[in-house]
């Protein structure tokens, strides 16, 4: 019994220090677990942090500065454009605009647009539509109503308190006082377009900002533009604005002096108004660009303003771009091409000796092909200067005939046509110059002959601009100074000092004195007894050469738009030339007839010559027609 | 062993311990005071770090755990259960005493840990009978059902925690593969139902989590700006009091649910990681704690409190960094709450009792 009662003890004893043993052994092995388990719990979330907060740091350091900081743009003034007579003709105003900030009225917008379409008294549905279309478009905040006036001011401040998201902002906003008459010139800026945004927003665009789309204001964007400023304030959740985080002031942009005559442009403007055409007045002394009209025209002001739709869709369906610049566009130059011709053939050693005489019966026969002058009767025995003076064609198909085209070609790149004359705009185009091998390429048949004495009259494929045109006669004018147009002569920089920009020559041409001379005494003919006639101003040396474009053969011409295009490239001076200009009408009719009265017109305005005194102006006539028969 | 000996041995074993508590302590105050500033909010959140901290320190000096008994805490718990009981039927959380509120269900945890640690630690066998198990599940789901329909996360969420206490405490396997069974088809059973009674706001929670770029300005709306607060803390954080999100108002529950959002925001990667390091420290402490009590309710209750810290912290983070779906447990020391704070500190308070009282085993 005790025996068994001890036995009996021994084995619960094993047994239970059995079960401690084990207890202790599973225990030791469940809190391991519970270790990895934290372990691996704590180390995923560690890398988690350092996924949001290192990895994507940027992300999300973007998202939160998008969410509460509000940045608002100063927008820099545009810098001024004076001309080199202090007339300011592009400048900033400033002007009350009201803005609505979506994000402040989000689920109120129809409610606050209601209210301002009461105030502004525009009809609710227009308003909402133009809301909508610009959010669509643009970021930020939407320009609702440009100029306000001080009733509509007024109004708003008294409600603004139930008007949120409304906010009234005095901006400098662009103004031409000109108008039409410097809209080629200066050009013209308009609201940055969405996808000019996003690809110009590294170069301190925003998206309110207006952008240069033409001219100076194109080409010089960079200069006028300036650096906006910007304040950024924090706003909380509900909408709230705190403090200040950062500032920076706007810069405005650098003003620019232009080598414009200002009275020279109204003045240009005026004649051409109420015509299509073109007219460039360059500087022969270092080819400063004096004018630049081109015409129909537009108001830039309207790319500001807003042109109403029916102004819109007249200006787009108009045969006669008002957009372009007809000076920088091409054109078949005419007649004014022959002194090409009569240089290359002086320079070709064609043409050797005034006593050269070419007999014009009326027309010119090259093979079985037989090639008309104007001039039906023909004009009998004519020399270089005869035939300038009178546009003989007779004379220049002849000398044309024994000119090689590709050296015509060579001496007319020479001389800068075919290609750009470095006035540095996008709108200008190159103009063209036939070539044996372009024919060959593009035609798959050679150059003949007979097409080289279509060329030397300006005919056929030739293609040139009345800024190069100009350019051409400027460096007869000058002795061969071939200079580079421009138009920004100054740039007034912010600091206070200017970059002067100096004329550049872009070559030097040579000629025999002699050929010069002749060439010269040609022109000059023109006015006096040729086809100009219509520019000659008593006691001013205008020297010139007209040209009519055929735009049709002859047969074909019916209605207006199929008129030649009237030319007149001339230089005018009291002794020395001092002034170069080009005009051209486009479907005018003869150069004599349409394009040489504006020179006289503009030439008269240039050096002060009044057009009322008129037996005044024939007593010099009578004067210096003696003079000259000495 | 000399007295001098073992003085020195207690201070090297719970000095870190305590320091790791005093850290977080002062970090909770002084995340509180980057959100709150001067408001009342801050001042409660100081009364109760202080309150729970000298707390913490006279329940180690004056009680000894092993003489809290088995008839204290069914009483306890008895007293709990009605005034969930009530609670639930006025539809409340809280009972407000003046300016302080005091919310019963988070005595839950520290009263549920002490009763089953008691009830388990008379169990001399490896694993726990299976009478047992049934009789832990069903203290466990009663107060829990009390409180799912005012406060579904937290029972959910405390479901996990006392299941894997349950686990922990040792399940023989064959049991613990029916209960997971059981578990799963029961699962699949209710989930629709609960589903489809889910108020907008829990379900919500969900979409929030699973179409986070759909939902972004609705349902997870909250889980965005607690990224966007995270995120651009960066490595070094916005400094003090310069983080957007909390100072601008755009993080929700930045008291309570978030205040770990604010926390990394202001203080970056970095100071995300010293807490991190921190809080799993003290954890890591626990279980020493654990394996060296001598006596088995020592053991258990420690590891309960270990697993109760544990989910908290994992269900909080895991819910601003969007790894988990949303919600509102706070995060224990960074969290504004009165009633956390004081059952984080009581929880603790059993730690260090286990820790100390160790060395005075008679």
């Amino acid at each position: 019994m005790k025996n068994i009662n001890f036995e009996d003890y021994l084995i619960k004893d094993f047994f239970r220090a059995k079960q401690k043993i084990l207890k202790s052994l599973f225990w030791e092995k469940r809190l391991f677990g519970v270790k990895i388990l934290i372990i691996f719990s704590f180390f995923i979330f560690w890398i988690r942090f350092f996924n949001l907060q290192v990895v994507k740091h940027s992300y999300y350091y973007k998202k939160a500065k998008e969410r509460s900081v509000v940045t608002y743009v100063i927008r820099a003034p545009r810098g001024e454009i004076i001309t080199s007579d202090g007339v300011v003709v592009a400048t900033n105003k400033a002007v009350f605009q009201l803005y609505l900030d979506p994000e402040l009225i989000k689920d109120k917008e129809d409610e606050v647009l209601y209210k301002l379409s009461k105030i502004l008294a525009e009809d609710f549905g227009n308003l909402k539509e133009r809301y909508y279309l610009a959010r669509k478009t643009f970021l930020g905040r939407v320009l609702i109503k440009r100029n306000l006036n001080w009733d509509e001011i007024a109004k708003i401040m008294v409600r603004k308190y139930y008007l949120p998201g409304v906010e009234i902002e005095v901006e400098a906003e662009r103004y031409y006082p000109y108008g039409e008459v410097y809209f080629h010139l200066v050009g013209y800026v308009s609201k940055i377009t969405w996808e000019e945004y996003k690809n110009f927003r590294g170069n301190g665009y925003f998206i309110e900002d207006y952008i240069g789309r033409a001219g100076i204001e194109k080409a010089f964007e960079n200069r006028l533009k300036g650096k906006n400023g910007a304040i950024e304030i924090e706003r909380d959740a509900y909408g709230r604005l705190g403090k200040i985080v950062s500032r920076s002031n706007p810069i405005s942009g650098e003003n620019l002096i232009l080598t414009i005559n200002h009275n020279l442009q109204m003045k240009a403007y005026e004649l051409l108004k109420d015509r299509t055409g073109a007219i460039v007045v360059l500087s022969p002394q270092d080819g400063a660009v004096l004018a630049m009209v081109s015409t129909p025209s537009i108001d830039p002001q309207k790319f500001i303003t807003g042109f109403t739709p029916e102004e819109w869709n007249e200006i787009n369906s108009k045969v006669d771009s008002p957009f372009l610049n007809r000076a920088l566009q091409p054109y078949p130059p005419g007649s004014t091409y022959k002194i090409i011709t009569a240089i290359a053939g002086l320079s070709g050693g064609i043409i050797n000796d005034l006593n050269q005489h070419i007999f014009c019966s009326g027309y010119f026969k090259y093979g079985t092909k037989i090639f008309r002058c104007w001039e039906p009767k023909g004009h009998g025995g004519v020399n270089l200067i005869k035939a300038i003076a009178f546009s003989c064609d007779t004379y220049f198909y002849t000398i044309a005939s024994k000119l090689d085209v590709d050296y015509l070609a060579k001496i007319s790149k020479e001389w800068g046509l075919g290609k750009l004359t470095g006035l540095g705009w996008e709108e200008e185009k190159p103009g063209f110059i036939p070539t044996k091998e372009w024919k060959e390429k593009n035609f798959k048949e050679p150059w003949y002959p007979g097409e080289t004495v279509i060329l030397g009259i300006g005919q056929g494929y030739l293609l040139t601009t009345p800024l190069q045109l100009a350019r051409v006669y400027m460096a007869i004018a000058n002795g061969g100074y071939l200079y580079r147009p421009y138009v920004v002569k100054s740039i007034n920089l912010v600091n206070g000092k200017n970059i002067n920009i100096d004329p550049q020559l872009e070559k030097r041409l040579y000629l025999h004195p002699k050929h010069w001379e002749w060439i010269r005494e040609g022109l000059i003919e023109v006015v006096k007894i040729g086809t100009g006639r219509a520019a000659f101003i008593p006691g001013i040396m205008v020297a010139g050469k007209t040209g009519t474009a055929q735009v049709v053969s002859l047969s074909l011409k019916k209605s207006k738009h199929l008129e030649h295009h009237a030319w007149f490239i001339s230089y005018a001076g009291r002794s020395d030339p001092e002034i170069v200009s080009a005009i051209l009408v486009e479907h005018g009719g003869h150069g004599g007839a349409v394009a040489a009265p504006l020179a006289q017109k503009l030439y008269k305005h240039y050096f002060g010559i009044s057009e009322i005194n008129v037996s005044q102006q024939e007593e010099y006539k009578e004067i210096i027609g003696n003079d000259t028969s000495e | 062993m000399t007295l001098q000996s073992n003085f020195k041995e207690i201070f090297l074993e719970n000095i870190w311990g305590f320091l790791a508590v005093f850290s977080l302590s002062f970090f909770g105050i002084l995340n509180q005071w980057v959100i709150a500033e001067n408001s009342p909010i801050f001042w409660k959140n100081l009364v109760w770090h202080l309150a729970g901290l000298s707390f913490l320190i006279g329940f180690i000096w004056l009680i000894d755990y092993r003489k809290i008994t088995l008839s204290i805490v069914w009483v306890c718990y008895i007293l709990l259960t009605l005034i969930l009981f009530i609670l639930m039927i006025f539809k409340k959380r809280w009972i407000e005493f003046g300016i302080f509120s005091f919310q019963p269900g988070e005595y839950v945890k520290p009263v549920l840990i002490l009763l089953i640690s008691l009830l388990a630690s008379k169990d001399p066998s490896p694993y726990l009978k299976f009478k047992n198990i049934l009789k832990f599940l069903i203290i466990i789901t009663i107060p829990l059902i009390l409180i799912l329909p005012t406060d579904l996360d937290y029972a959910v969420i405390m479901g996990v925690m006392f299941i894997s206490f349950i686990i922990f405490l040792g399940v023989p396997k064959r049991i613990l593969f029916l209960l997971s069974t059981v578990i799963l088809i029961v699962g699949f059973i209710v989930f629709p139902l609960i589903w489809n009674r889910l108020e907008p706001h829990q379900k919500g929670r969900i979409y929030g989590y699973l179409y986070r770029e759909k939902y972004e300005k609705t349902w997870s709306y909250q889980l965005n700006q607690a990224l966007i607060a995270i995120g651009s803390g960066g490595v070094w954080g916005h400094g003090l009091k310069k983080g957007w999100s909390t100072r601008l108002h755009y993080l929700p529950a930045k008291h309570t649910d978030l205040s770990l959002a604010v926390w990394a925001e202001t203080w970056g990667f970095i100071g995300v990681s010293i807490v991190l390091f921190l809080y799993a420290y003290l954890l890591y402490f626990g279980i020493k704690v654990s394996q060296k009590a001598k006596d088995w309710f020592g053991k258990y209750l420690c590891l309960g409190i270990i697993l109760v810290l544990f989910w908290q912290a994992f269900f909080n983070i895991g819910g601003c960094t969007g790894l988990l779906p949303m919600t509102s447990i706070p995060f224990p020391f960074l969290s504004y709450g009165g009633s956390i704070t004081i059952s984080v500190y009581f929880l603790l308070s059993l730690v260090f009792n286990v820790s100390l009282r160790r060395h005075f085993f008679k």
